[in-house]
């Protein structure tokens, strides 16, 4: 599907926004000024960029830990600094440094964060999905009408995620009683280390969701067209209350698995193949060529998205820390935890 | 009105009556509609509410994630883990997600989920089917844990249970099924987080829950016959504990027994003692004493089992012991 010229310029923003803000994510990262791990997903941008692109700001997006850019763009821009203010571990964060990198939520943004754990988000969505077949159901406030679509859920998972005992509960319950969920299978090829083909008997992941009778699609997860048309496509299914669909973006990841990750274990050149389908220069191609935008036009942008990480950047690190006695806070809804 | 039901039917009394004050309230797992549940606590419920209750595949993992997802969109889930002992396998939805969603979300969302889990041993069902799981759960801030021991307390605590707005994990010992008590009709409540002194006393200090409740009853009235007065007092909440009521009653009565179902080593007998000794060492008499099972796992021919859980005899001569001192 060609995306309208509009529409392209509009997702090809986003994935330059999600390389920049990655790269300075990693440059804090790597001179220690951001603690903990970082999961980068540079070169994976067509696969957040255009999941979210096909979805609806009032579908719940489950992202997975190298998903800083479903986090970013499903946050409104307001409140994009504060995702980066989070990745600081500032008071500021959108979450006030309690999670970090790995558990960015915003519950306004029905982006519902993501957990340390692989495979965990990927029965916690079947609840999200729940909630509306639930409500339809029972024809509750709100939901009297037949007319109402369900609320579509979508959950990120990594290839590796695959290999874990929820992903079958989750699919198996999903299609049996028909969840509007989207399993988005981001392969990246590598799980840490090893590399799809060594953990799994599939050639093709997506392959998987036939035991469940789920339509399942494998597509170039670099090609932001070919994303965005899939995932329109599941969401209607899922809108419609036919059920769940499993789509697999083939892409991969740049860096190591985290941030400092040196990634010794891919064999020479695989890299340098795959920086030649990178996603930013595919769509930026199609902008120039198909959509006749120029050079300049397009340096325009880079600028203008430049201007914007820098503003997050200078915001983050300005911005203070919590209070350490906070910690305690929000352990229970309805009791308070002691401090020291 | 109160008349006598047993403790299942007030679980599903309670169920019942707050499923019809509320709708968001909803009842999953394996076998809790058609069937009404392994043990019939859901019975009735999937015939009056049809989009209410619903069957699973065998999935504790996905029972529970749903659980975690519909609550924080504001539905109410009830689960049903037809054992306790299967906590282990939906362990990662209850401790990284469950007690996490509220510190996760801030306090704008939470797990407002009900875990009702069969515990215990005493069936000869061995050690799949017997285990008493709470210390499994105890080490996890942001669970709570409730444990009844007769129906009053099972249909008023499982009615605060739902309302309450953390995830819950509900205690049901299976002996207690079929033991009945004076239950109202009309839809109660009773405070979490409050431990409950059930007799007065003035020489030893007693804590029991669930079934080793009616140890301790029996006990107390048997001391009393030796002039020996036992204050009794049950947790009902066993996470996080009513620590005032405890230590406050052990000020009192300067010695402390625990009485606990499961194994010994980091259960709640634990934890009370620990808590008692930090907390008022100067007011104790005498040392504290623990009746529990053995750290074994429970076995299923009757005479072993028998052996490894708590027993009678063993309450008695711990109360002597600590009344040497």
């Amino acid at each position: 599907m060609a995306l309208t010229k509009d529409r392209l310029w509009k997702v090809y923003r986003d994935m330059v926004l999600i390389r920049r803000f990655e790269e300075e994510v990693e440059k804090y990262a790597q001179n220690g000024t951001i603690p903990g791990f970082i999961h980068l997903s540079i070169g994976q941008e067509a696969a957040q960029a255009g999941v979210v692109e096909a979805l609806k700001q009032t579908d719940y997006k489950f992202p997975d830990h190298r998903g800083h850019g479903a986090i970013v763009l499903s946050s409104p821009e307001e409140r994009r600094k504060n995702c980066m203010s989070e990745i600081f571990a500032k008071e500021t964060g959108i979450n006030h440094g309690r999670g970090g990198s790995m558990h960015v939520n915003d519950l306004d943004a029905r982006n519902m964060g993501f957990n340390g754990i692989q495979g965990s988000t990927v029965v916690t969505c079947l609840g999200t999905a729940f909630d509306s077949y639930y409500r339809k159901a029972n024809k509750m406030e709100g939901w009297e009408s037949d007319d109402r679509d369900l609320d579509v859920t979508a959950v990120f998972m990594g290839d590796g995620t695959l290999g874990e005992g929820t992903c079958h509960e989750s699919m198996n319950m999903a299609a049996t009683w028909k969840l509007p969920i989207i399993y988005c299978l981001i392969n990246n090829q590598y799980a840490i280390s090893t590399h799809y083909t060594e953990s799994h008997p599939q050639k093709q992941l997506a392959t998987w969701g036939e035991g469940y009778e789920v339509p399942s699609f494998t597509v170039d997860g670099n090609d932001i067209e070919a994303v965005i048309e899939v995932v329109e496509k599941a969401a209607e299914r899922a809108r419609k209350g036919e059920g769940p669909t499993l789509i697999e973006f083939m892409t991969y990841r740049w860096q190591g698995h985290f941030s400092g990750d040196p990634a010794a274990y891919r064999p020479d050149g695989e890299l340098e193949a795959w920086k030649e389908k990178c996603p930013l220069v595919l769509a930026k191609k199609k902008l120039m060529e198909v959509h006749g935008y120029s050079e300049e036009e397009l340096d325009a942008l880079h600028a203008e998205v430049e201007e914007e990480i820098q503003g997050y950047v200078k915001f983050s690190l300005e911005s203070p820390s919590p209070k350490a006695e906070d910690a305690v806070k929000f352990v229970y809804m309805d009791r308070e935890v002691e401090g020291r | 009105m109160t008349r006598k039901i047993s403790f299942s039917g007030a679980i599903n009394e309670a169920l019942h009556q707050e499923m019809e004050r509320d709708e968001t309230v909803f009842i999953l797992g394996e076998d809790v509609a058609k069937m009404g549940g392994d043990f019939g606590i859901t019975k009735g419920i999937w015939l009056k509410w049809p989009h209410r209750a619903y069957d699973t595949a065998l999935s504790e993992q996905a029972i529970l994630g749903l659980c975690n997802g519909a609550a924080v969109c504001g539905l109410k889930p009830v689960a049903e883990l037809m054992f306790a002992d299967f906590v282990g396998v939906c362990y990662d939805q209850l401790v990284n997600n469950a007690a996490k969603l509220c510190y996760m979300y801030d306090g704008q969302a939470s797990a407002q989920i009900v875990v009702r889990a069969v515990t215990g041993g005493g069936i000869r069902c061995a050690y799949h089917h017997s285990q008493c799981i709470e210390p499994w759960l105890m080490n996890i801030p942001g669970l709570v844990i409730v444990a009844p021991s007769n129906a009053y307390e099972a249909k008023g605590l499982l009615v605060s249970a739902i309302r309450n707005p953390n995830p819950v994990v509900f205690l049901e010992h299976k002996l207690l099924y079929n033991t009945k008590a004076e239950v109202p009709e009309e839809l109660y409540d009773i405070e979490l987080y409050k431990a409950k002194v059930v007799k007065e006393g003035t020489d030893i200090t007693m804590v029991a829950a669930m079934t080793m409740m009616a140890f301790a009853e029996k006990a107390a009235k048997e001391l009393e016959k030796e002039g020996i007065s036992v204050e009794i007092v049950n947790p009902l909440t066993i996470f996080p504990l009513d620590k005032e009521t405890i230590v406050d009653s052990v000020a009192k009565t300067g010695r402390l027994v625990v009485v606990q179902e499961g194994p010994k080593v980091m259960g709640y007998a634990a934890e009370i003692g620990a808590m008692v000794v930090e907390d008022i060492f100067e007011y104790l008499k005498a040392p504290i004493r623990r009746v529990t099972s053995l750290d074994v796992p429970v076995p299923f021919a009757p005479v072993q089992e028998d052996y490894v859980l708590p027993q009678y005899d063993e309450v008695i001569k711990a109360c002597h012991e600590v009344m040497t001192f």
